[in-house]
């Protein structure tokens, strides 16, 4: 079995030269800082204050009724009543297990896609167009489509039914309608994955690739060891934002079960929905959605390390 | 010689599977918008074997369609071009500094992605009011660029990653500065990161609506994303007539995608040729 | 693209022709980027920003929630009546997706702006008023020649003040279908709940189903399982758990006698009444709201009430009318109101367009109501078995919990996630805080 050489490894593992003079590049680090500035400034008055009135919001007792006077102080009664009414618990452990599948497939799916279409084969370009079309559709039409599909008289069931298997509730067995949605979602996460990926696997040096296969490399090794370890900060950066919109994601549950049946397909970003739109308990709502902020900072962080780690590496 | 046999195994199956998983809803969604309402329940063979009808296109296809594709576009362009003059530098900035502050603006970055797109409705709704840019498209623009750009801004930074930074030095060994560098150097070679960005976020503006619908005040203002959420009612859902509206809002989508899939596709090929 | 390390100079020329394909690139962009900023610039500058809440005389806003172009022509009928009596004011009619328009609303209300007149589910008036984007009602009111004509039900008040008022009624019957019933050999629709059981055991032996309704996990089945609930003997002013559970029992019964698909935990009220006009379905729980979509049905039906006991109650909804609370010409909105959906022709347009039954007492033997079967079918409901709709015994802030808590337990019971004792223990504990004056 023939192993990449040295020279190959090289040029895969290595990003960046070895730096000329160390103070010249500390500064012209610091200025590249100020191309920061206009990002900072727009997001400072636009996303920064509703967040810090989410905040506000979390701690406070905020109704339709005192929405536009001044809010009460309530400390972390809000956090303490969801875990009081019972729903908290179910709703994390819906939420985990969701945001594990929406990750897991989302990412294995995307990269086994960019993988095939990374040619510029008319039926490549064609097949890669579909899948963003599908991911650019609203939820609500993809999740409608879905909600028929999985039905008792959809497609699926219908198939069965020609073995004469009663039909599954995919969408309505207790055991089942987490992962049918689950699994819905990280099917409309894949064809964004798969362009991000594809984006970046193009960028890759095709001399390395020239390389490998001189030193004789399968096309398994090729991925394994060429194309993931290219690929590594964007996988980073998409796990990120796949978990950051598993946490989101709200709309697929709204179509397809709203949250049902009973509770079982409710997560925290439902949950916060209801809370705040339905019950127009905005107090309630906004801590919910703290909790799940609180939770992907946890994740901020360990990205945020990983980061460092991998600038050390330089 | 190896490798285009194996890859000819793995590859087309992947690839067979995945036109299967999205091509089907995608016909799904073209018999049903030719359905009427009744036919929609057909059970059986009868959902595949049906006498078509256009009505629900031409119920759904007139003048106002026309006006809200318009605002789509402004909508969609405005956003993606303010988007980008703040995200590219942005994500360019956080790819070569390191230290303290860069990494915690990264988690904060995630952190406001965090932030559940309907618990800023309200606060937007008051700045948006005493800045007087309520009923006001470019109210909706200024929304959605916050909206995105923490995203662009994540999703730009590994693109300049790669860019080497070898090049940038030798730029300044030029005498280059940073401001040249970043744009005759380093942006031609991210132009794939940054057409991708760009892609992205023209099509997720294009299909925001909530923004649309709570900051535009007057009919006829509203974006086609806005007008498809109109098929959803108090009364039921046209399934024939969502679906139909689906795809007449989705063919612009498509004939974008298609016209600058070949420019994304040369200019790939352009850095591959030796 | 990955250049080799080994070339810096070179590398820089290598762009150069780049570049110049760079810079004509950059050129375009520029060109796109200029082209849409000037775009921008048109559209904020072209905005005629006169916010649409400010009524000048020449104006009214009035949203709303209907966008079928049938149910539509209400709307228009009602901005017709108003023009033609005030010939210099136009009504500006704006459509807002059901789901958003309390949000909307309440938004609003928060910058200081809003509409002049809203047309809302009447059920949702109290968190409308509480949240102050409606205005009190009470002074045109109590100077409305016609005002007698409205029964207690169709008003609402919230801190003893008038908020909104209903120009119609909606309310749930059994639509049946007749062709079927008189295949399996039914002869009338059930008058008895066991009449009602053996019903739909007939139409599960012959390979239909029985029942359809909704068990969504929200405000919807709370709606719809009102009437069982009352039957059993339950009510908001003193709810017992055997109650409940006998309620519950009975409804998980149907699901498990195979009358009922489980999948109607997924269904909103309008899929169960497109499943039931696929003729498959024996009975269907639904309102009178659905009258339009029964026309386009290929069998004959009709319409007969709940087989429920005297305890049985139907929950009376409907369009409920308010005037916005930052509305600058609150007359006008009034005279909308009264001209477009409180009088006789704005009541006769609902029906004949949407379905509602008409509100006024004058209305009651007039023969555009008694003349239809299905009209007279829901209309002849309401004296005997109406209830205010919210129940009166919730304090106005909890309403949403408890129809969200009744609602998630009823899809539950169906769904087979919790026992009918669990169901009713769920509820009870759940209604012993929000219940609490």
């Amino acid at each position: 079995m023939p192993t990449l050489t040295s020279r190959t490894m090289k040029k895969v593992g290595r990003r960046d030269s070895s730096a000329p003079s160390a103070p010249r590049r500390r500064t012209r680090r610091q200025v590249r800082f100020v191309f920061v500035i206009p990002a900072t400034l727009f997001i400072a008055i636009f996303s920064v204050y509703p967040l810090i009135q989410l905040l506000r919001m979390s701690v406070s007792d905020v109704t339709p009724a005192t929405l536009g006077s001044s809010w009460n102080f309530v400390g972390f009664s809000n956090f303490s009543k969801g875990f009081a009414e019972g729903t908290l618990g179910t709703v994390l452990g819906n939420t985990l297990v969701f945001v594990g599948i929406v990750t897991v497939l989302g990412l294995v799916g995307g990269l086994a896609a960019a993988i095939s279409l990374r040619g510029s084969a008319r039926g490549s370009g064609l097949l890669l167009g579909l899948m963003v079309f599908i991911w650019a559709l609203p939820p609500v039409v993809n999740g409608s489509v879905w909600k028929f599909l999985l039905g008792n008289t959809g497609l699926f069931n219908s198939i069965l039914g020609i073995s004469g298997t009663s039909p599954i509730g995919y969408l309505y067995n207790q055991h089942l309608a987490l992962f049918s949605v689950a699994i819905v979602n990280s099917w409309a996460v894949v064809p964004f994955n798969a362009l991000v990926f594809r984006a970046a696997i193009l960028n890759i040096d095709p001399e390395i690739f020239e390389a490998a296969q001189l030193d004789g490399a399968r096309p398994f090794q090729e991925i394994r060891y060429v194309i993931m370890a290219a690929v590594r900060p964007t996988t980073l950066v998409l796990t990120v934002l796949t978990v950051v919109y598993g946490f989101r994601s709200f709309d697929f549950i709204y179509v397809m079960t709203y949250g049902g049946p009973g509770t079982v397909t409710t997560t925290l970003p439902f949950l916060s929905y209801l809370e705040a739109f339905v019950r127009f308990d905005f107090g309630l709502g906004s801590a919910t959605a703290v909790i799940t902020v609180v939770l992907v900072i946890v994740l901020a962080m360990v990205y945020a390390r990983s980061v460092r780690r991998e600038e050390r590496e330089l | 010689m190896t490798k285009k046999r194996k890859s000819g195994k793995i590859a087309p199956a992947v690839r067979g599977l995945l036109f299967v998983a999205y091509g089907v809803p995608i016909i799904w969604i073209v018999i049903t918008s030719l359905k009427t309402s009744n036919q929609v329940f057909n059970t059986g063979w009868g959902m595949i074997f049906f006498s078509p009808n256009i009505s629900a296109y031409t119920k759904n296809l007139h003048g106002a369609l026309l006006q809200a594709g318009l605002q789509s576009i402004i909508i969609a362009t405005g956003t993606c071009v303010l988007v980008l003059l703040i995200a590219v530098p942005a994500g360019y900035g956080l790819a070569r500094t390191t230290g303290r502050m860069p990494t915690i603006a990264l988690g904060a970055l995630i952190v406001l992605q965090m932030v559940p797109q309907t618990a800023t409705v309200i606060p937007l709704f008051q700045i948006f009011g005493s800045w007087g840019l309520l009923d006001n498209t470019l109210g909706v623009v200024i929304a959605d660029t916050a909206l995105l750009t923490p995203f662009a801004v994540l999703l730009l930074r590994p693109f300049f990653r790669g860019v080497p930074i070898a090049l940038e030095e030798s730029g300044a060994i030029d005498g280059a500065s940073v401001w040249r560098i970043f744009r005759s150097i380093v942006l031609p070679i991210a132009r794939n990161g940054v057409a991708t960005t760009a892609t992205l976020i023209f099509l997720i503006s294009w299909g925001e609506f909530l923004y649309a619908v709570n900051f535009f005040l007057s009919p006829g203002r509203y974006p086609l994303s806005a007008v498809l959420a109109q098929q959803i009612t108090a009364f039921g859902i046209d399934w024939p007539g969502l679906m139909a509206l689906a795809v007449i809002t989705s063919i612009p989508i498509l004939g974008l995608f298609v016209a600058t899939y070949k420019q994304l596709r040369d200019g790939l090929t352009l850095g591959a040729v030796k | 693209m990955g250049f080799k390390e080994e070339h810096h100079l070179p590398g820089i020329t290598r762009t150069s022709p780049g570049l110049a394909r760079v810079l004509s690139r950059k050129g375009r962009v520029a060109l796109v980027a200029i082209a849409a900023a000037s775009l921008l610039i048109l559209s904020a500058c072209s905005t005629t920003s006169a916010p649409s809440s400010s009524a000048t005389p020449s104006q009214i806003t009035v949203w709303h929630y209907t966008i079928d172009p049938i149910q539509a022509k209400v709307i228009t009928a009602a901005a017709a009546a108003f023009e033609k009596t005030h010939p210099h004011t136009k009504v500006n009619s704006v459509y807002v997706p059901y789901d958003q328009l309390q949000s909307k609303l309440i938004a609003a209300a928060a910058a200081q702006q809003g509409p002049d007149v809203v047309l809302f589910n009447g059920g949702d008036a109290n968190t409308l008023a509480a949240a102050g984007t409606l205005a009190p009602l009470d002074k045109y009111w109590s100077a409305y020649k016609d005002k007698t004509q409205f029964p207690d039900s169709t008003l609402h008040y919230y801190n003893n003040k008038l908020y909104a008022v209903q120009g119609v009624v909606d309310l749930v019957a059994l639509w049946y279908n007749q062709d079927l019933m008189k295949k399996l050999g039914i002869a009338a629709p059930p008058t008895t709940i066991d009449e009602f059981n053996a019903d739909m055991a007939k139409a599960k032996a012959a390979g239909y189903k029985g029942l359809t309704v909704t068990g969504l996990p929200n405000d919807q089945s709370e709606w719809q399982a009102y009437p069982w609930l009352t039957h059993a003997g339950v009510s908001y002013e003193k709810p017992t758990a055997a109650s409940l559970t006998s309620a519950f029992t009975a409804a998980q019964s149907w699901v498990n006698n195979g009358y009922l698909s489980k999948e109607v935990v997924t269904w909103d009220q309008t899929l169960p009444f497109q499943q039931f006009l696929t003729g498959n379905v024996l009975f269907a729980e639904n309102g009178d709201w659905q009258a339009g979509a029964a026309k386009g049905a290929k069998f004959k039906y009709g319409v007969a009430p709940l087989p429920l006991s005297t305890d049985g109650k139907l929950y009376l909804g409907g369009t409920g009318n308010g005037i916005g609370t930052f509305s600058k010409a609150p007359q006008l909105a009034w005279e909308y109101i009264e001209s477009g959906t409180l009088s006789k022709s704005g009541e006769i347009s609902a029906l004949e367009n949407i379905g509602s039954i008409p509100a006024r007492l004058d209305m009651v033997k007039d023969p555009t109501v008694t003349s239809s079967a299905i009209t007279q079918g829901f209309a002849s409901l309401i004296g005997p078995n109406g209830a205010k709709y919210p129940s009166a015994a919730i304090p106005p802030k909890n309403v949403a919990g408890v129809q969200l808590l009744v609602g998630q337990t009823w899809s539950a019971v169906l769904g087979g996630q919790l026992t009918p004792k669990d169901a009713a223990d769920k509820v009870m504990s759940g209604l012993n805080t929000l219940l609490k004056k």
